[in-house]
């Protein structure tokens, strides 16, 4: 069959391609590898140094000053049924994941979202390469890094990374083209320079669409990382995926439940702090 | 008006054309060549012709009102004087330098200490207190946070606004929210505001309200303004003198009362048709020489009649005549009496006649 052996060429290409990658680009992949491994160890490191109701305090007050005391409460209840359950370290595992991830692609993304926000040429050459990242299935991500930086935490930070930074490019780009003409307008008229016109007129109209931006890479961010318990992320991701291949369901549901009151807890209190960016009270 | 200094000009508009379009070079071209038409070019060329070979001088310490209808351009024009907008063709002179010839610090400097801007949409920063929003061009300036804090708590202090300080604009009414934007425009203490149509969107109490103390406000502190509006009304109210701008073209420059007495074309005289003149014509426009009035009344005592100036409106003048037994009033310039407002007169000025044809029938 022709369309067959199309597709065996082309399968080929990509094999041997990755493959030259590998071999040649090993010193690169090593350094990627430690560099990211690196960043996430210390996270984790940070998070494990005190005991765990220190941090469940932490997310508690973070949620009664920045929700309400109810939301507050019920996080820090929420918490600690998850250490209850014995999870509490691959809790905080999938925290570090999470948020090393998010950190560099917001280091990435936001940049990029505010250039892209200036040059439509850009934005509209962002635009489809953005479509294809978040319509491709998230699995497709991980295996071409496993290739690459071999089984563990790397390879889901990478792929957490790639599906975490397109919210926080379009969200940044759109705040910065919605300033209101007349500040624009205002801006030269009060003779301002350029970077004044971005530090003290665009940003600011443009924070709240950052910060509901930042709180999509984050809520990407969980979605990835539990998937990339497959290639060995450590975390709830990986106890999902070791409890299915055992058919363990109650150990399967007792992580869902981890990672469903985690994702809440952050997903309320970094949209808190995007209403506070917004000028408004909580 | 006597703060108003005829030989200092300001703001130096000379034939200024604004094009607005793809085409716009090439249009401006063609009207320079071959004298287009406004319809011309838009059939021709698909621009607009925003602002059309305007011309006007505005001195210092003076209120300049441009009255126009929405599209006719006035936006575009006030827009020009502080180069928002760049002319197509023509020159506009601030304090004596081409705003075209500037380079961008320079017109950024020219803009920052020199000409202030109020907006229709007043445009207050709403993350920012009413205190941090009048001191935002100072702040932009590069002035210490203590003194522009200080600069601009009393320039909020002279549009009454001393209490609100921490404030944020959210808070504050629509007049509230201009009086900060004029508070805004003249903490940087420039010598002059450009007005964009800043109390059109206000309820008419309160617009006359701002409308006076501006005035007030601008001839205290020896500012000239240009203020834009689409309302006779209003421009009478402020201005020293006014411009009508119609379809981009300045059809008239003069005093409110030399617009009102003398029209230029129909469209002006349909403008001001419905205006009150009470407080518009002055006794030199109503008044009737003096040989006229003798020898209509040979018996009369010039000298005994009540004596007025011939700046008193006509709202005085008809205060003086019913007071006095007498149905004539002197108009006297330094003493000497140049002539007489006889309740005829009067009259044909309530009426509106022009005082030449009123000259005649009397």
């Amino acid at each position: 069959m022709e369309s067959s052996a199309f597709a065996d060429t082309f399968d080929a290409w990509t094999d041997s391609a990755l493959e030259w990658l590998s071999d040649n680009g090993e010193f690169l992949f090593d350094l990627v590898r430690t560099m990211l491994e690196g960043f996430y160890e210390g996270i984790l490191w940070l998070l494990e140094l005190p005991p765990f109701f220190v941090v469940v305090a932490v997310l508690a007050v973070a949620g009664w000053r920045l929700v309400n005391a109810w939301f507050g409460a019920l996080a820090g209840i929420a918490l600690v049924i998850c250490a209850l359950m014995g999870l509490w370290p691959e809790t905080m595992s999938t925290l570090a994941l999470v948020i090393t991830a998010t950190s560099l692609a917001l280091f990435v993304g936001l940049p990029i979202g505010v250039i892209a926000g200036f040059l439509p040429a850009l934005d509209r050459l962002l635009e489809p390469a953005l479509d294809l990242i978040q319509t491709l299935p998230p699995y497709i991500y991980l295996l071409p890094a496993i290739a690459l930086l071999g089984y563990g935490p790397a390879t889901a930070l990478i792929a957490t990374f790639v599906v975490a930074m397109p919210p926080a490019i379009r969200l940044t780009s759109l705040g910065i083209r919605m300033t209101p003409h007349e500040f624009i307008e205002l801006g030269h008229a009060i003779g301002i320079t350029k970077w004044q016109m971005f530090f003290k007129i665009r940003l600011p109209f443009a924070m709240p669409s950052i910060m509901a931006g930042i709180n999509q890479s984050l809520m990407m961010a969980f979605g990835m990382v539990v998937i990339a318990g497959i290639v060995g992320s450590g975390g709830l991701g990986e106890t999902i995926y070791g409890a299915i291949r055992t058919l363990d369901i109650a150990k399967s549901i007792d992580a869902a439940i981890a990672i469903v009151v985690l994702t809440m807890v952050l997903d309320r209190i970094t949209q808190s702090a995007a209403r506070f960016a917004k000028g408004g009270t909580p | 008006m006597a703060n108003i200094d005829a030989n200092e000009v300001l703001i130096d508009c000379q034939s200024v054309w604004k094009i607005f379009g793809e085409k716009a070079p090439a249009a401006m071209k063609a009207v320079a060549e071959r004298g287009l038409s406004k319809k011309q070019i838009l059939q021709e060329y698909n621009c607009v012709v925003g602002v059309s070979d305007a011309s006007l001088q505005v001195r210092r310490g003076e209120i300049f009102c441009i009255m126009g209808l929405s599209g006719s351009g006035k936006s575009t024009l006030i827009r020009l004087l502080n180069r928002l907008i760049t002319p197509s063709l023509g020159k506009v002179l601030v304090k004596g330098k081409d705003l075209s010839a500037l380079d961008a610090a320079e017109l950024r400097q020219m803009r920052a200490q020199h000409i202030g801007m109020v907006f229709q949409s007043v445009a207050l920063l709403p993350h920012r207190t009413v205190l941090e929003n009048a001191a935002f061009g100072l702040e932009v300036q590069g002035i210490a946070k203590a003194e522009r804090n200080r600069t601009a708590a009393a320039a909020l202090e002279k549009v009454g606004l001393g209490d609100w300080l921490s404030r944020f604009p959210s808070e504050l009414s629509g007049g509230m929210q201009q009086r900060v934007g004029l508070a805004r425009a003249i903490a940087s203490d420039p010598e002059i505001i450009l007005m964009d149509e800043p109390f059109s969107a206000l309820d008419p109490l309160i617009r006359r309200q701002l409308q006076d103390e501006f005035r007030q406000l601008t001839k205290e502190l020896g500012k000239s303004a240009v203020f834009i509006t689409h309302d006779l009304d209003e421009a009478i109210r402020i201005g020293d003198r006014i411009a009508i701008m119609k379809d981009g073209v300045i059809i008239q420059v003069g005093t409110a009362e030399e617009i009102v007495l003398n029209p230029a074309d129909q469209y002006v005289a349909d403008f001001v048709a419905g205006i009150s003149r009470l407080h518009l014509i002055k006794a030199h426009s109503v008044m009737v020489p003096v040989v006229d009035y003798q020898r209509q009344h040979p018996n009369s005592d010039i000298g005994s009649l009540v004596k007025t100036t011939p700046e008193a409106d006509i709202d005085a003048l008809i205060g003086l005549t019913m007071q006095s037994d007498r149905d004539a009033i002197a108009v006297a310039d330094n003493g000497t009496v140049v002539g007489v407002v006889t309740a005829r007169s009067l009259l044909a000025g309530v009426k509106g006649t022009p005082s030449h044809e009123q000259a005649a029938a009397a």
